[in-house]
């Protein structure tokens, strides 16, 4: 299927669900190029799922139904998932640091994404680590293993490994929901001085932060049935 | 800041701009896929085989229990008599004093002291079966002798007790496994309560821990079922003793057969076995495969959790009901290792022997005298063949049941893998013989023993590397998989760096079981005398080998001489698979650290 929509991500009655049961949806909503949308609904709604199912990481057993374009594919028919993914950095929830030290860690996805000289991709791990808010601290300790920073930290050493590969779209999962106050202000911070110059869908809890953060909002908890129609039929 | 790009312009990676994914990555998991499947059907195809050799009439196989092969009379029921009877002796033993030692080195000893009585345990299960024959010939039989007034000692009790030894260290493994996976929350709110030690293990920990530790009891019984070189020693290998029910008791005391001391020889009379005969030891080799893949299959299906038996209020004896059951727990821990230390005190002494330079360095003279420097050569010839075949093989294995098969397939793969490891070695043996030494014409070859002792080692490997990609939390594979990795470049950057541990600490492990293996080389690989110390070339290339000399050193129990030389290549080999142990601990250590 070609590109039918300028939107990066554009969901037309977008269904994901089990082979007996709906888990999430119809839900229409559209991302727009150099926007931040918000994903907001209570636990269990299933906004992390809906993440999950524009890069096709959806856990086995989970199907999706209803139009679904990602950066111009259908991520059902992409012909390979991994560039797809790797256009469209996912951060999760809590921070995953692979062993290794922090330049290792920013250096992850590159390394397997992108053909370059060595000293190139170091600069597009450094540009990213500045893009994240975490070059100032972690410039002098680039070959520590990562394991040792704070939870903030390793969260921003997340978000600049998905920056690394200059992705036209970001799925941040809950960035800040595991972490503490202080490491939430600086998490926040890093995702606000992205908006306007990136593509951001992000999925909250917290009805504030995205208030603060997004300039558009989705709300699983009020879901579009009535853009959507047939809802009852689905279930 | 400095990448000022906007975003939703082009796409930003192409594909030709990709690094290369690792394309050995897939060819590795399906060809040790494919490879062990072979290695399944090869023991099935050999049983099938020799089954069409010959008419195998099942119901008298079944009802008779006269096996006179020159008057072609098949019946087995006297060796599914023997069978069941040693293999009960062994668990009525083996079960409850494993129970306990699991219960007290997981719920009750100090860490620090559980640790080191763990491994302790751990290394009786190291110990090659032909050691504990030879500890069997040596205390067991003559201890057997003097109570039971049975001459020589040779009896059905004899190898029950010998078996409890083997199946102990199964038994407690898998139980402190089964222990360890409580979470450590039903005890604390089980002791919150108010309940002692002993309620609490009774009341919240065993109802959990319970259907794990019933499948210890069966995958020991699945090891008791298919062992056959030490029952072999000491069990006397008479045919056709079934006893009257009246007699049942006292038939414990005199010799008798299993099914797998029957197809442990003698040699000559199993290769020479053609039409019925040949059948019929097939139709016994299949009898075999099905009780202890029975026993396998049932272990790894696990039932639920029962609710605990409701414990009557002791009044006040609690405290003194808690202190006893603490002592008898303890004191279940302390069997083994006394087990351990007595077989360590009887080795060194019996096999002096091994003490002196020169029995390692001097070749082997006449029928008991010299060194073993041959058998050395050998042993560690074919430890080292399988080792190479084993690695790629139990990684290939190991990545298909941990990554690459779907749930079903994964849940097939992985009893299919439990169950190859469980089949009896003397199966693998013959299997062995017919297939490289008669039908591709390799005779007695080393490499013919180096690929069935792989296919010993290879479920080891493959189990252990698949238990540890288990471990590996999902979010690491997504956040991996979420920076567009492809499946292969996830193996090769996450995957494997992870398993790497594992996958060392089952190659020594498998390789240390590999090591001690009798079975599989009595008839394909191995001469007692007269083989060149590294052989050239494959075809009649037989090596000399420490099992499967001390075996035939063994037999000639009534020589003295030989006996002692039995005893020091017997020592020689613990240690050599001693060391294969000790190199795995670093490894391990670096797993439970990072785990």
């Amino acid at each position: 299927m070609t590109a039918t929509s300028a939107a990066t991500v554009d969901a037309d009655r977008l269904v994901v669900r089990t082979a007996q049961r709906v888990l999430v949806g119809p839900l229409t909503f559209h991302v727009c190029p150099g926007t931040t949308v918000g994903l907001r609904g209570p636990s269990g709604s299933g906004k992390s799922t809906v993440l999950r199912a524009l890069v096709g990481l959806l856990p086995a057993g989970l199907t999706v139904e209803g139009g679904l374009c990602v950066l111009g594919r259908r991520p059902a028919e992409a012909g390979r998932l991994s560039d797809l993914r790797a256009q469209a950095g996912l951060v999760g929830q809590s921070p995953v640091v692979f062993p290794g030290s922090v330049l290792d860690n920013a250096l992850f996805g590159l390394r397997h994404v992108v053909r370059a000289p060595r000293a190139c991709l170091r600069e597009r791990a450094v540009n990213a680590l500045e893009e994240a808010g975490l070059w100032a601290e972690v410039a002098d300790r680039l070959d520590s293993p990562a394991a040792q920073l704070s939870v903030g930290q390793r969260q921003r050493l997340c978000l600049a490994r998905a920056l690394a590969l200059d992705p036209a779209l970001l799925l941040l999962d809950e960035p800040t929901s595991a972490l503490d106050a202080g490491s939430r202000e600086v998490v926040e911070a890093s995702v606000a001085s992205l908006r306007g110059r990136r593509t951001v869908l992000l999925v909250s809890h917290d009805a504030d932060q995205i208030a603060r953060l997004c300039d558009a909002v989705v709300d699983l908890a009020q879901p579009a049935w009535d853009i959507a129609g047939s809802a009852a039929t689905r279930s | 800041m400095t990448t000022g790009l906007l975003h939703g312009a082009s796409p930003v990676v192409g594909v030709t701009r990709r690094p290369r994914s690792p394309r050995w990555v897939p060819g590795l998991t399906a060809g040790g896929g494919v490879l062990s499947v072979l290695a399944g059907l090869f023991v099935v195809g050999f049983v099938l085989a020799g089954l069409a050799a010959g008419d195998v009439d099942w119901r008298i196989l079944l009802s008779t229990s006269t096996w006179d092969a020159p008057n072609d009379a098949y019946g087995v029921t006297a060796m599914l008599w023997g069978t069941a009877v040693v293999s009960v002796i062994a668990l009525c033993l083996a079960v409850p004093v494993g129970w306990a030692a699991a219960t007290a080195l997981h719920e009750q000893l100090p860490p620090r002291l559980a640790r080191p009585l763990r491994s302790g345990v751990e290394l009786l299960a190291a110990v090659p079966s032909i050691v504990y024959g030879l500890v069997g010939i040596a205390v067991v039989r003559p201890f057997v002798s003097t109570v039971g007034n049975v001459p020589g000692g040779d009896s059905l009790l004899a190898a029950g007790l010998v078996l409890a030894v083997m199946v102990l260290p199964t038994i407690v493994a898998v139980s402190v496994d089964a222990l360890a996976a409580v979470p450590d929350s039903a005890r604390e709110a089980a002791a919150a309560l108010g309940l002692t030690r002993r309620e609490v293990i009774r009341s919240a920990v065993l109802p959990l821990a319970g259907p794990g530790m019933r499948a210890a009891v069966l995958l020991g019984l699945a090891r008791a079922l298919g062992e056959t070189i030490a029952v072999f020693l000491v069990i006397g290998r008479a045919d056709g003793r079934l006893p009257d029910p009246a007699s049942a008791l006292s038939s414990l005391l005199s010799p008798g057969q299993t099914l797998t001391t029957k197809l442990g020889g003698p040699e000559p009379v199993l290769a020479g076995a053609v039409g019925s005969h040949r059948a019929a030891l097939s139709a016994v080799a299949l009898l075999l495969l099905l009780c202890v893949g029975g026993a396998t299959l049932a272990s790894s299906r696990r039932s639920g959790a029962r609710p605990a038996r409701r414990t009557p209020y002791a009044g006040r004896f609690r405290l003194a009901h808690d202190r006893t059951a603490t002592a008898l727990r303890t004191a279940a821990v302390v069997l083994p290792l006394l087990l351990l230390a007595g077989i360590a005190v009887l080795a060194i002494t019996r096999g002096s022997a091994a003490l002196s330079p020169s029995f390692w360095l001097e070749d082997a003279v006449g029928a008991s005298g010299g060194g073993v420097r041959g058998q050395i050569l050998g042993t560690t010839l074919l430890v080292i063949a399988a080792g190479i075949v084993t690695l790629p093989l139990g990684l290939g294995l190991g990545l298909l049941i941990g990554e690459y098969a779907g749930p079903r397939t994964r849940r097939v793969l992985h009893t299919a893998t439990l169950t190859l490891g469980g089949v009896p070695t003397i199966v693998l043996g013959l299997a062995g013989y017919a297939f490289f030494s008669t039908a591709l014409g390799w005779g007695k070859s080393w490499l013919a023993g180096a690929l069935l002792l792989a296919v010993v080692a290879t479920p080891v490997v493959a189990l252990t590397t698949a238990a540890r990609l288990d471990q590996l939390a999902s979010v690491h594979r997504e956040a991996a998989l979420a920076l567009g990795l492809t499946r292969s470049q996830l193996v090769r950057a996450v995957l494997l760096p992870h398993a790497r541990p594992a996958l060392l600490t089952g190659l020594l492990l498998g390789l240390a079981r590999a090591a001690g293996e009798t079975a599989p080389l009595l008839f394909t690989a191995t001469v007692f005398a007269g083989a060149t110390a590294l052989p050239l070339g494959v075809v009649q290339a037989p090596v000399q080998s420490l099992p499967t000399h001390v075996f035939a050193l063994a037999q000639d129990a009534a020589d003295p001489a030989a006996l002692a030389a039995a005893w020091g290549a017997g020592v020689v080999l613990v240690v050599l698979a001693g060391l294969l142990l000790l190199a795995a601990v670093p490894a391990r250590r670096r797993m439970t650290a990072t785990a």
